[in-house]
């Protein structure tokens, strides 16, 4: 008979909880990230602790899934934040409030990150499917509208 | 009042660990800082002896006891500090930490492979990648918004109050009180398949179950990693708008 | 089976509408400056379909349908009578004291609707009355639009104008042809509506704005009282026609039994003719509507349109004979309006506005002769045979009368104030000449048309004083007429005096050499003036109009009325009295400048301010009203408008206190989350212990 897996559980919920608080709390955008680690953890733990309660594998194969999807996101996340620090120059999550009211802005955002402000950028957006973009000195992409080649349109006959 | 009597210890030991975490909290003023901050570092390993006095008693099995308190240990305080630290390169150090003491429960519980793919694959490659990107989007002096936390109380309130709801339902489950749910009918459950039959964590199990019963979710898996690495490919460098 | 009766029939209305599209559409964009040709055209083809009915369709329904009844006649008669028979719809034929069947002749257009128990049919009801109404009017707009195409050349709006005319003429052709009282109302603000645009022609002056704002609201007054009359009358009778509406034989039954029924449909009808008719308390419109162009005041607001509450009233004749009550309100408004407006006449320095006045008078004058056969239901013939006269006569005198105050004005630029000029009589001959025949119409000189039938009117009242229960309130209207008359004699020669002769002035808008009327003025004017003079005494003691009008259907009964030589005698007196003293104060060819200094005394700014019954409106009922808006509009601005406020600002309020956590911030999302994990945690955890 398997042992106990209430201990395991326990630590789980503790690593799970501070994660949840980390991700509160903090206002740097890769720590937060990182918090959300420590939330998977926790979640890996339980499973470890149940596969082992139930003498199946399953838990661990699911624990191999967290970890996969762990590094996806991690990966994803990085490199969205180095997109967003290139912006600003700075990781505060603070300057990203954009979907709130607007005189909300969080009171407690330092002078110093509050100086530099979002580029009044355009969004980055892909070209459209199959069609080359033409980009302008000033790095303005423009989609020309694709004019068909002549004669494509008799091209059952030929 | 009677429910709250009845589980003064729960309600203590939850109270003892939201304030170390608040203890731990960096502060605006330097000089309290620093004092609340002792006072934090003191008061984890007293909030980590009220935790495992109320909920991590002995099992009996001495080995696996002192194997678990340590690497339980190291997984809390790393959780702690990785929560609470102001310098973002400790907390990811300190994340390293508790990714070890995680590792060193997943030994316990018989999964010895996955403890080594964990320490990879975490401490290897991701949290090399986080010190990295921490590295590159270093400021001048340590930033604002490292310093301040937003809203320590509530998120400190929160988190307890979760892991409090969470540490009921464990305790109500599988506590002394409710020993009938110990013995659990396994021919009701419907986990997996097949038994293990004494070779749990082995990569040799572990690689059956996956691509048997998950072999569909492990192409999925895949799908994901190839998306996600074409994902950062295109986001993340700097250039201009709309080119790949 | 078409038939020249009605296409004579259609055409009366058709031509009209047919020009005041070709107006409001075609002429807007091309041959803007010959748009009174197809008006002149129309409305000369109306004319003759309005007397074609006059000497064939009526006479001929009437002396075939007599001849032979309707059940025999439907295959051997006439074009005429087969019409007649195959149009006729169920209304009961009416009979009169000599057993004779008058039907109209009824063409029916369109079933417009038919709701429930109502069935509202435009039709085209042609009798006696409406017979001679139609040749009166179209007789009348075609020379209007004759001498309005001279007047009105160069005008900006000139298709607009015609536009706007060809469709009064239209809508008043319908109103008079209506079947049914519904038919009626929908014309009457036809009429109504074209009135205030041809007022507001010039519409970029203010006083030419609020005049027609002015006479579209007070008219609404009226339209209350036809409107709550109709639905009364839909309620009692269950129908709108005429025929059935005005069966003498079912309305004796209907007031003996409900005799308040009656009176209160007939005093509801009867607000509705005093609104429209410019009648006392609701005259004050009039005299402002002649800020519109002088063409228009000849014709809609001298001859035509103002008469359709008279020609209402006289429809309704059936109805009325059974209430003595609303004939002597018709009478009482009829000689307060005579009397009121003639006073307000005397001062008057506006030529136009003089002329105004002295309709208004008029107008009362037929009210009077309507009220009169509450004395007697024997004397309704008379009455309404007269009062229809007297209107007859009054659209011929008046609209000369117009025409050649239009004439002045058009030589004198636009000025129409009798101070400011005297003494036309050399530099417009054929305008003084024409002025000349009306006003002497109007007075009522011995012969002329006026006299005839002013003197009708007023022996119908000394009858009325002589019969029945009311002879001291008729003696009391009989003096009130009386005197009217001299006054009428007296103001209108005052204008006569002071616009053409005295000493020879022109304005300065008139430039040193004032032009007489051109041949497109001129012979309106001359078509109109002799009618004045010669109208009255070719129909009225030959007795022609009166055994014409009394083929109507339904007419009352009459009897042989013969001339009252004494009252003609002492309204010949009145009449050359009230022209003596106007020469005598103002005929004198050395008096001096009539100029606005003269106007200082107490009786004379009265008579010059109406009776001040304008600024009586003003203090009694705009001013409240302005007071009641003020109170109305603070309660609705402060307190009906914050109720609604506050009630916007509960959700404000409510959303303000769980705002903060929309701040955009990843972090407050997280916690909310956060806390509904807990949530649900706790709901599971207390199900499973439930269990």
């Amino acid at each position: 008979m398997s042992p106990d897996p209430s201990h395991y559980l326990v630590i789980g919920a503790i690593l799970f909880s501070l994660g949840a608080i980390g991700f509160l709390t903090r206002r740097n955008l890769i720590l937060m990230m990182l918090s959300t680690e420590l939330m998977l953890h926790g979640v890996s733990v339980n499973l470890t602790a149940f596969s082992r309660f139930h003498d199946q594998h399953d838990g661990q194969a699911l624990t191999i899934f967290i970890l996969t999807v762990a590094a996806c996101e991690a990966g994803l996340s990085l490199a969205i934040i180095l997109a967003l620090y290139q912006r600003t120059r700075s990781l505060d999550i603070r300057l990203w409030t954009t979907l709130g009211e607007e005189e909300l802005m969080p009171p407690m955002a330092d002078a110093a990150s509050r100086e530099v402000q979002a580029p009044s950028e355009p969004l980055p957006k892909l070209a459209p499917a199959g069609r080359r973009p033409t980009i302008g000195a000033d790095g303005h992409v423009s989609s020309p509208i694709i004019v068909p080649p002549k004669g494509t349109g008799k091209g059952s006959k030929a | 009042m009677n429910w709250v009597s009845e589980n003064a210890s729960l309600i203590g030991t939850l109270v003892l660990l939201g304030a170390t975490i608040l203890m731990l909290f960096p502060t605006v003023s330097n000089s309290s800082g620093k004092r609340s901050k002792l006072l934090g570092y003191l008061l984890i390993p007293v909030s980590l002896a009220a935790l495992g006095w109320v909920f991590l008693q002995p099992t009996g099995d001495m080995v696996r006891d002192i194997l678990f308190y340590v690497a339980g240990g190291t997984a809390v305080i790393g959780g702690l500090l990785m929560t609470t630290e102001r310098n973002p390169v400790y907390a990811a150090l300190w994340f390293a930490v508790a990714t070890l003491g995680v590792c060193g429960l997943f030994v316990i519980n018989s999964a010895p492979f996955l403890a080594a793919v964990t320490i990879i694959v975490y401490a290897g490659a991701i949290v090399v990648t986080f010190v990295f990107v921490i590295m590159l989007a270093q400021q001048e002096k340590s930033a604002g918004y490292d310093r301040i936390p937003q809203q320590p109380l509530l998120a400190t309130i929160l988190g307890c109050l979760l892991v409090g709801t969470m540490l009921v339902g464990i305790h109500k489950t599988f506590g002394p009180a409710e020993p009938a749910l110990l013995a659990v009918d396994r021919s009701n459950l419907h986990v997996s398949s097949r038994p293990v039959e004494g070779d749990l964590g082995s990569p040799r199990g572990i690689g059956r179950t996956l691509f048997t019963d998950y072999l569909f979710a492990v192409e999925l898996a895949g799908t994901i990693l190839l998306v996600a690495t074409i994902g950062a490919i295109a986001i993340a460098p700097r250039r201009p708008q709309g080119s790949l | 089976m078409a038939n020249w009766s009605d296409i004579a029939l259609a055409t009366i209305p058709a031509a009209p509408l047919a020009a005041a599209v070709w107006c409001g559409t075609v002429a807007q964009v091309v041959r803007r400056n010959t748009s009174h040709r197809p008006v002149i055209l129309a409305l000369a083809a109306s004319l003759v379909a309005a007397f074609y009915l006059l000497a064939v369709v009526v006479p001929g329904s009437i002396v075939d349908g007599s001849a032979h009844p309707p059940d025999v006649s439907a295959s051997a008669s006439t074009d005429a009578a087969g019409a007649a028979t195959s149009n006729e719809h169920g209304g009961a034929a009416g009979h009169d004291g000599h057993g004779v069947d008058h039907k109209p002749y009824v063409l029916e257009v369109y079933r417009w609707m038919t709701v429930g128990g109502l069935d509202v049919r435009i039709d085209l009801r042609a009798d006696a009355m409406t017979a001679l109404m139609l040749v009166m009017v179209n007789f009348v707009s075609l020379l209007v639009a004759i001498f309005a195409s001279s007047y009105m050349h160069g005008d900006k709006g000139y298709p607009r104008f015609f536009g706007a005319m060809a469709l009064f003429v239209f809508s008043m052709n319908m109103l008079v042809l209506a079947g049914n009282f519904i038919e009626v109302f929908v014309f009457w603000e036809g009429v109504g509506l074209c009135s205030y645009l041809l007022i507001g022609h010039w519409y970029h002056k203010p006083s030419a704005a609020a005049a027609a704002r002015k006479a579209f609201v007070v008219n609404r007054i009226g339209d209350f009282g036809l409107m709550t009359a109709i639905f009364l009358i839909y309620r009692t009778f269950g129908s709108v026609d005429f025929e059935t509406v005005l069966d003498p034989a079912k309305l004796s039954e209907l007031a003996a039994a409900q005799p308040g029924l009656v009176t209160t449909i007939c005093l509801l009808l009867l607000l509705g003719a005093i609104g429209k008719s410019a009648q006392f308390p609701l005259h004050v419109w009039l005299p402002d509507a002649m800020e519109g162009p002088t063409p228009v005041s000849a014709l809609i607001h001298a001859a035509t349109m103002v008469t359709a509450g008279v020609y209402l009233i006289a429809r309704c004749t059936p109805l009325f004979v059974h209430s003595p009550t609303a004939q002597l309100f018709v009478a009482g408004v009829g000689a307060a309006t005579a009397l009121i407006a003639a006073i307000t006449a005397l001062c008057q320095y506006d030529l136009k506005r003089v002329l105004a006045y002295s309709t208004v008078s008029q107008l009362g004058y037929m009210f009077m002769a309507l009220g009169a056969a509450a004395a007697s239901p024997a004397l309704a013939a008379h009455a309404e045979t007269f009062a229809m006269f007297h209107l007859l006569t009054h659209a011929f005198f008046k609209a000369v009368l117009f025409l050649a105050a239009g004439s002045v004005m058009h030589a004198m630029g636009d000025v129409i104030d009798m101070r400011r000029f005297s003494g036309l009589k050399k530099s417009l001959p054929i305008t003084h000449l024409t002025f000349l025949c009306g006003a002497l119409a109007l007075a009522g000189f011995p012969l002329l048309s006026g006299f005839w039938s002013k003197d009708e009117i007023l022996s119908v009242v000394w009858e009325a004083t002589r019969v029945g229960p009311y002879g001291t309130f008729f003696l009391v209207v009989l003096a009130i007429g009386l005197f009217t008359s001299l006054l009428t004699a007296f103001y209108t020669f005052r204008a006569y005096f002071l616009t053409f002769h005295g000493p020879e002035r022109f304005p300065e808008e008139a430039g040193h050499h004032p032009h007489d009327a051109p041949p497109a003025m001129a012979i309106p004017l001359y078509l109109l003036a002799g009618l004045a003079l010669i109208a009255g005494i070719i129909l009225g003691p030959t007795h022609l109009y009166a055994h014409y009008i009394e083929k109507t259907p339904n007419f009352p009964a009459a009897e042989a009325a013969g001339m009252n030589l004494g009252m003609m005698a002492l309204s010949t007196i009145l009449a050359l009295g009230g022209i003596g003293i106007a020469y005598a104060i103002y005929g004198s060819a050395t008096r001096t400048a009539y100029t606005t200094s003269q106007t200082t005394n107490f009786w004379e700014r009265l008579s010059l301010q109406g009776l001040y019954i304008d600024e009586l409106y003003g203090f009694v009922v705009v001013k409240p009203m302005a007071a009641l808006s003020a109170v109305c509009e603070f309660i609705d601005r402060m307190i009906l408008d914050k109720i609604v406020d506050a009630v916007g600002l509960l959700p404000m309020i409510a959303g303000g206190i769980i705002r903060p956590v929309q701040n955009g911030l990843v972090n407050s999302y997280a916690a909310v989350m956060l806390l509904g994990v807990i949530v649900a945690l706790v709901s599971v955890l207390r199900a499973i212990a439930a269990v």
